[in-house]
């Protein structure tokens, strides 16, 4: 058996030091078309690009992009629809329509758990109206709405514990923190980010999903000063982590006390927050400052602080063995969109793709081992 | 190496290939219910040997307006049909499978409890043809579309496959309706037919194709009496002029006829037995002109969107145009001379797509939408066009149109702007530096949706696809709105539901309102990059009886869909995509198809060698302004052009 694992070691150390091609899929939302991006650990390339949506004369802006943990599909909300927007699944092997369901008002940020194999998908509503929206949950075999779970106003950032089982949102205009279980479909714990004071227990648990909003008072609904825009679990760790887009900060929040636990200051209009696989580094798009950090976890410092190719920078996707990191940019009117590819070692932009404008949604797709 | 990559695969797979045994054990194995019903689900995950694994185990419903299940598994049965529940067992840990099983539930259908026949008359005369109608409801009350029912008669009537029940003979005539064991039996008495001979009278006895006819048949008795009740169907034969056509027309059953080709048209009015003809001519409408290029401003770097054409304070005239899918820019042209379409300002802002451009009626003010700002903030940018060769931001406003404003109309300082395809806001801008919202229009229908509105004697038209053409009052008085209070009062809607756009047209010939509704498809799919071809036609729908509006005419294109148009007069503009713009002919009264009745008089397809996609026509929008049509297109800019004369403008008439 020593021999074996020997073996492996062996072969796990060779396979490593050759080279590796990355690939993520990055949404143009201005552009209707979802781009296949590569990268060689040198050079980053646009090698396709897919047009999505089915009304030629109307923008209908693919936003979140997700990929099904066996790699075989990837999912996309289209953004707009007549009104509501819908989810599309496509084959990776041949990024061919599978099918599609309606969701509700702007779909953008989804996964799927690894426990129940179901894919959660926030409705983000961004048209204005201060209400309540949802997380739309789905079955992505037969692409069937299983449930809408009414959360915050403007949800956004849609992520699952690494064990499947808990789901993660937060409501940008309402300021709060959202847990679902991912098997019952509710909502379990609920904390607003805009309280110092985070021991209002009686708070956390109300579920938001049995109240009446008819006879709620939106017009006088709090607009969060937080902002929060993404929330990220940390894959080993008890806490999620979440961008503070309006205070520029990134809180770090104990699953356990269900409180926030730590503030870290980022610069102008954190967007995204990503965390490597093996835990040890967080990436965090400043979408105002054009910039990206990467923090240590373990330190709680922010090791490098990059500027990206242009403005508007806005998602993260990290690769499977925690080495680099793809940040979509999304351009400003005519300028194209981009991905830059980050060393997360050497903390250094290594290259930057080009795509269709307003890159917005990625996602790592797969390492192949290279030629 | 390649040896030991396959022994490692081989470790690897013996692994995770190691069969689990856990299963999904649901009691029953299927359901089937009572609509109503309910009934309890066990399921439990156990494993090879039979034994309970306590693994969680939950049951979804894929709709729950047909089926559902609560937490403690209970199923209730809601809508007939065959449905299935979704159950899935997550792993418990890291050597688990995920458990997916789909659970089928039946639910029977009702039994039918009824066949309510409706409609039906007192009498009918000895033979005449009625159409009986009937419904099938369930024990539920539930109407069913059921297949299957027959109509069965006596020997006093007839009834074919079709349900069409024939008088033969005087008497009382017994139907009966089945389906399975369900029946339902009336009456009818069947009376002598009194009608000895039709009546039947023309308003004319010639006319060009696309021309309205209307035939009034009287069934007579024999001291030449009409008698009311008895039904006179209208039919209609002939003969084309054109050997290689054939004669065809539109003939209504209150009498109204179109005739599409020229030739001679017998209409002939039945009542039973007797019948009555008479022949009518249709010539040859005969209006087809050239339609002649004037000029061209040229946009071959970027799509071109939305227009407008207005006259400045300087009684110059000129237009703006959007832009597409680029980089948020307006363009300004002065169009005074249209044989010499010039460039002189253009603007920025912060965008993709400046889908939509309007002027103020007093030519200082345009007001441009915004899809794909950076910062998703899309909404509004009011301008001020006073001077259009000076042209400068006065204020943008995104309250609640963040979403995208696809499109806008101005109407009496107020702007009326879509927010996400729901609803549009009315924003009073009589201080263009703080525009604010005063009233909202949204439907309330499930999944409702908007693509444009137009406004007109302060009446909004919206055109909101499957719910069709919303007309609402926003200050005409007609139903007490205002643009504070807009007030639906009138609404019109086809089952394609492809309707995207509006334009209204009072007839001035035949009193009559019709509002012509657009469609928007593209059935071929799109290349962004490469012609393309649409489809879709424009319906006319005669709004001159706003309880029962009729869909009575269209126009279309064949090969190429409906965009955007302008009617001014009596005479239709409309850009009809890759078909170019076509000039129609809309007057008098409207009926059946425009298009095969020769009603087009001309048509220009712009197509530009150096255009964003060369050579690919796909005209946006037209409109007329000071006899000259005006149409942007997608893929080549602003262009302007003329109907020619029947007699040229430049040729000199000597007379001796």
């Amino acid at each position: 058996m020593r021999f074996i694992v020997a073996i492996i070691l062996g072969y796990s150390i060779t396979v490593n030091a050759l080279a590796q091609d990355y690939y993520v899929y990055v949404t143009a939302e201005s552009e209707d078309e979802v781009a296949v991006v590569k990268f060689d650990g040198e050079k980053a390339e646009t090698i396709k690009r897919i047009p999505v949506g089915v009304w030629p004369a109307e923008i209908e802006g693919p936003h979140g992009i997700t990929v099904d943990p066996n790699g075989k599909y990837w999912y996309l909300s289209l953004a707009h629809g007549n009104p509501f927007g819908t989810l599309y699944k496509f084959e990776t092997e041949t990024d061919k329509l599978v099918g599609k369901t309606t969701l509700g008002l702007f779909p953008a940020t989804m996964q799927i758990s690894t426990a129940t194999g179901l894919l959660y998908c926030v409705n983000f509503n961004l048209h204005g109206d201060m209400v309540p929206s949802s997380v739309s949950v789905v079955d992505p075999e037969s692409m069937t709405e299983l449930k809408r779970i009414t959360t915050g106003t403007m949800p956004h950032g849609s992520r699952i514990s690494s064990d499947g089982l808990r789901h993660y949102s937060v409501a940008m205009m309402s300021g709060e923190l959202f847990e679902i279980n991912t098997l019952d479909l509710e909502v379990s714990r609920k904390l607003d980010l805009d309280l110092d004071d985070t021991s209002m227990d009686g708070m956390a648990t109300v579920d938001h999903s049995k109240m009446d909003h008819n006879k709620m008072d939106h017009g006088a609904m709090k607009h969060s000063k937080v902002k929060p825009t993404w929330v990220i679990p940390h894959p080993v760790w008890d806490k999620v982590y979440v961008a503070g887009n309006g205070s520029n900060e990134i809180l770090e929040i104990d699953l356990d006390k269900w409180k926030i636990s730590n503030r870290f200051s980022g610069d102008k209009g954190p967007y995204n927050v990503e965390i490597t696989p093996d835990g040890n580094k967080m990436v965090v798009t400043y979408k105002t400052a054009a910039k990206t950090g990467i923090w240590d976890l373990n330190t709680g410092k922010e090791l490098a602080r990059l500027d990206n190719n242009r403005r508007v920078s806005h998602g993260v996707a990290i690769s499977s063995d925690s080495k680099y990191a793809f940040v979509s940019v999304e351009g400003v009117g005519g300028e194209p969109g981009s991905v830059d590819v980050i060393d997360l070692e050497k903390l250094k932009i290594v290259d930057t793709a080009e795509l269709g404008k307003q890159a917005g949604g990625i996602y790592f797709w797969k390492m192949e081992g290279g030629n | 190496m390649k040896s030991l990559s396959i022994f490692i695969v081989v470790i690897v797979y013996s692994i995770s290939a190691y069969p689990q045994g856990d299963k999904l054990v649901v009691d029953p194995s299927s359901l089937t219910l009572e609509v109503g019903e309910k009934a309890k689900v066990n399921v439990s995950v156990v494993d090879k040997k039979g034994a309970n694994t306590n693994r969680e185990v939950r049951i979804f419903s894929r709709d729950g307006r047909n089926v559902d299940v609560d937490d403690d598994n209970n199923v209730t049965a809601l809508k007939p049909g065959n449905h299935s529940l979704l159950i899935i067992s997550p792993p418990a840990n890291n050597n688990d499978e995920r458990l997916r099983l789909e659970y089928a539930v039946s639910i029977k259908f009702p039994e039918i409890a009824r066949i309510a026949l409706d409609k039906v008359p007192d009498k009918i005369y000895v033979g005449t043809t009625v159409r009986l109608d009937f419904k099938v409801y369930d024990r539920t009350g539930t109407l069913r579309t059921e297949e299957g029912v027959t109509l069965t008669s006596d020997d006093k009537s007839s009834v074919d496959q079709y349900y069409n029940l024939t008088a033969l003979k005087a008497g009382t005539t017994t139907i009966t309706a089945r389906i399975g064991e369900i029946t339902n039996t009336i009456k009818i008495a069947v009376k002598d037919n009194p009608v000895v001979s039709v009546g039947l009278e023309s308003d004319m006895i010639e006319a060009r194709t696309g021309d309205v006819f209307h035939f009034n048949a009287n069934a007579l008795d024999a001291k030449g009496k009409p008698i009311e009740d008895a039904p006179v169907t209208y039919t209609f034969s002939g003969g084309a002029y054109d050997i290689s056509s054939s004669a065809s027309g539109l003939i209504k059953q209150d009498g109204r006829f179109v005739a599409e080709e020229a030739g001679l048209y017998t209409v002939t009015a039945s009542c039973g037995q007797v019948t009555t003809r008479m022949t009518i001519n249709a010539v040859a409408r005969d209006i087809e002109r050239d339609v002649k290029l004037m000029g061209h401003g040229s946009v071959g770097d970027r799509h071109t969107s939305d227009f407008w054409i207005w006259e400045g304070a300087d009684g110059r005239d000129y237009a703006v145009t959007g832009t597409w899918g680029a980089d948020g820019t307006a363009y300004f042209w002065d169009v005074t001379n249209p044989a010499n379409i010039t460039k002189i300002d253009s603007i920025q802002v912060d965008a993709r797509t400046v889908n939509d451009v309007k002027i103020s009626e007093d030519g200082k003010l345009c007001v441009i939408s915004r899809e794909g700002a950076s910062n998703r903030k899309n909404g509004i940018v009011i301008l001020d066009v006073s001077d259009p060769r000076d042209v400068s931001v006065i204020s943008t406003f995104t309250e609640n149109l963040t979403g995208g404003v696809h499109n806008l109309f101005i109407y009496k300082n107020h702007v009326y702007a879509l927010s996400n395809g729901e609803r549009y806001y009315v924003i009073n801008i009589e201080n263009p530096l703080e525009p604010r919202i005063v009233g909202k229009f949204e439907l309330d229908t499930p999944g409702h949706s908007i693509h444009d509105v137009w406004i007109e004697d302060g009446i909004a038209y919206s055109s909101n696809w499957q719910d069709g053409v919303q007309l609402v009052d926003v200050g005409n008085g007609i139903a007490g709105g205002s643009p504070e209070n807009p007030v639906q009062f009138a609404s019109y809607a086809y089952p394609s539901a492809a309707h995207h756009a509006t334009f209204p047209y009072n007839s001035k010939d035949t009193g009559k309102s019709y509002v012509i509704l657009g469609d928007e498809i593209f059935p071929y799919g799109f290349n962004l990059n490469g012609p393309n071809t649409a489809a879709g036609f424009l319906h006319f729908v005669d709004f001159t009886d706003l309880d029962n509006p009729e869909e009575i005419a269209r126009f279309e294109v064949p090969g190429a869909g409906s965009h955007n148009y302008w009617v001014d007069g009596d005479l239709l503009y409309t850009a009809f995509y890759n078909g170019g713009i076509r000039v129609v002919d809309i007057s008098g009264e409207l009926m059946g198809d425009l298009g095969k009745q020769g009603r087009e008089i001309g048509f220009i397809i712009p197509s530009d060698p150096e255009g964003y996609v060369p050579n690919a026509p796909f005209a946006w929008g037209a409109q007329l302004h000071k006899g000259t049509i005006f149409y942007s297109d997608w893929n080549s800019g602003l262009w302007a052009a003329k109907v020619v004369p029947e007699v040229m403008d430049d040729v000199q008439v000597e007379t001796r």
